[in-house]
């Protein structure tokens, strides 16, 4: 079995972002793996060590993709492309998908696994409009992957009633929840032998295909405007009896904010 | 005149209360509304998805639609959309809206968004949502004629007053997806509230530890009719069922009451809740984040506080 996964790398959730006259400030930022896609690679070493598979990873977009590539080699991943382009700097989740069609295509994988969204844009489109795309069939919010035999695998979903159990036919693409698996933390050797390993640079036109082509010069949709998320203040806090604060809460509750 | 297409969020059988908000919302925008219900025996709910404010109502009523199945479900959707010739298809927040929008998007070759908190028509599509883990907001020109989006949890209320009129179409039923297939559905324990829907949603985190903690906590939601949550430690920890979990990545939910107790507020728990109206937090911590966002917080052993929390909601409540 061959699987693709995808790797974004985004500004880290944790650290204070700040706005500006419209724009997120850059300075202070970092960037990190997206915790869903550690999530997706990890499911794939985890089929590739059951099961045995090739692991790929692409990941896109402009600038030094190496420590993130090179941690997900040392996680247990075989293959690592980076399609470098600095054009796909403002690309929307259309545009994402299809460059990864363009991949997908020059790969012949049979399956493909994606986090179910990326920390920065929270869209969760991505995966999905790839396998529409591709016209193959996409499970999404998925937490748990069997291998049924090479053509098949059963999955399970999260979905509004319950856990949905599928049956899915291969070539497929499956995004991952974070309840999937905990990614593992990379041992030294793993570590060390991710040094020496290559890592597959490519652009747009190395996949045959132009900025234009994957509709980035006619972008469905576009962000004019980073503004500061309107931010809770701490309201009151109490210390004390647990009897006599309980006393207090609930008529606060009740008489103050009109809520019970 | 937009006219604006609403997914009806049905949940065994269930019409929930997104609907309503998100018709209540076309309606304030001036928009013609219809609605699209996808599912098995749904006919009946024909007088409410009228008086929830659609103007026009797309039944897909199909045996073959009772289990969800994302590729179909898309179908009826696009099928709605085209013949309505919708401006907009809106769905509510459930994980089919978020499973089936981008494929609608995607086969109508238009834009996509998710998680919108707003829109505004006086200059084409724009929109605004929340992005990185809900640090920031966004607002997003759309540039094809048309968008498909998925609404967050709580952006818009519904508007008692509104009311549509019934004008029933049937759509066909959809191919099945022979290559994605339902096997089986372990369906969530019946009878428990939906978190999305509940008033009051009670919480627990790492601070309950054990099973005793759990059935304690779970004894005050029960108490107060709320749905009862999670953080991602007590899915974790196998406590909690996994669609228990509020988060980022779990239910995102905008109750009147948060009760948060033993949760820390961790950036991504956050992110889940804190469109609440009013949030208590009970944690032994005093520099727990949570206290940043809670209105109401008690430094204090849940374990303690939650007993005679219970007492004293009893003697308010009656």
């Amino acid at each position: 079995m061959k699987i693709l996964t995808t790797v974004k790398k985004v500004v880290d959730v944790e650290l204070n972002i700040h706005v500006e006259s419209g724009a997120i400030v850059e300075d202070g930022l970092q960037y990190v793996i997206n915790a869903w896609d550690e999530n997706a690679v990890e499911a794939a070493v985890v089929l590739k060590e059951n099961n045995g598979a090739e692991t790929t990873l692409v990941s896109l977009g402009g600038g030094d993709m190496t420590d993130i590539i090179r941690k997900c080699y040392a996680m247990g991943i075989d293959n690592g492309i980076h399609v470098d382009d600095p054009a796909l700097e403002k690309a929307d989740s259309s545009v994402y998908a299809k460059v990864l069609q363009k991949v997908y295509e020059t790969g012949e994988y049979d399956l493909i696994i994606t986090g179910k969204q990326a920390q920065d844009t929270d869209s969760g489109q991505t995966g999905i409009m790839l396998a529409e795309y591709l016209s193959i069939p996409c499970v999404s919010n998925v937490i748990e992957i069997q291998v049924v035999d090479d053509g098949n695998i059963k999955v399970s979903r999260l979905g509004d009633a319950g856990t949905e159990i599928v049956e899915v036919a291969l070539p497929a693409v499956v995004t991952v929840s974070d309840s999937i698996n905990e990614p593992r933390l990379p041992a030294m050797r793993g570590i060390m032998m991710a040094k020496k390993k290559k890592i597959e640079t490519t652009d747009l036109a190395g996949l045959g295909t132009s900025y234009d082509e994957v509709g980035g010069n006619a972008l469905k949709s576009e962000v004019v405007e980073f503004m500061k998320s309107e931010t809770r203040q701490a309201g009151q806090k109490f210390e004390g009896d647990a009897a006599e604060l309980a006393v207090k809460v609930v008529d606060l509750l009740a008489n103050e904010a009109k809520v019970l | 005149m937009a006219k604006i297409l609403v997914v009806a969020d049905i949940k065994q059988g269930v019409l929930k209360g997104s609907t309503a908000e998100l018709l209540s919302k076309a309606k304030a925008l001036g928009a013609e509304t219809a609605v699209v219900a996808i599912g098995s025996n749904i006919e009946s709910l024909v007088p409410e998805l009228v008086s929830a404010g659609s103007d026009t109502q797309y039944i897909a009523d199909d045996a073959g639609l009772e289990l969800f199945s994302a590729g179909p479900f898309a179908t009826c959707v696009v099928e709605a959309a085209n013949q309505f010739d919708a401006d907009l298809v809106w769905f509510g927040f459930s994980e089919s809206g978020k499973a089936a929008a981008p494929r609608v998007a995607a086969r109508m070759d238009i834009a996509c968004a998710t998680e919108i908190i707003d829109v505004n028509l006086d200059n084409g599509i724009e929109i605004t949502r929340p992005a990185i883990a809900n640090k920031v907001l966004q607002k997003v020109k759309v540039n094809t004629d048309k968008l498909v989006a998925v609404v967050r949890a709580g952006a818009f209320e519904a508007d008692e007053s509104v009311s549509g009129s019934e004008n029933v179409v049937k759509l066909p039923a959809p191919e099945a997806d022979l290559k994605a297939v339902i096997k089986e559905l372990l369906s969530d324990a019946s009878g428990e509230i939906d978190l999305a829907d509940a008033d009051i949603v009670v919480s627990i985190g790492r601070g309950a530890k054990d099973q005793a903690g759990v059935d304690l906590v779970k004894g005050l939601a029960s108490d107060l009719g709320a749905g009862f949550g999670s953080s991602r430690a007590m899915v974790d920890g196998g406590f909690m069922a996994h669609n228990k979990q509020v988060g980022q990545t779990g239910k995102i939910v905008a109750p009147t009451l948060y009760m948060a107790f033993g949760i820390s507020g961790a950036i991504q728990h956050l992110a889940g809740m804190n469109g609440s109206k009013v949030i208590l937090a009970v944690n032994k911590d005093p520099e727990a984040p949570i206290f940043n966002v809670a209105d109401y917080g008690i430094v204090g052993d849940l374990f303690e506080v939650v007993p005679v929390l219970r007492e004293e909601i009893k003697k308010v409540r009656g």
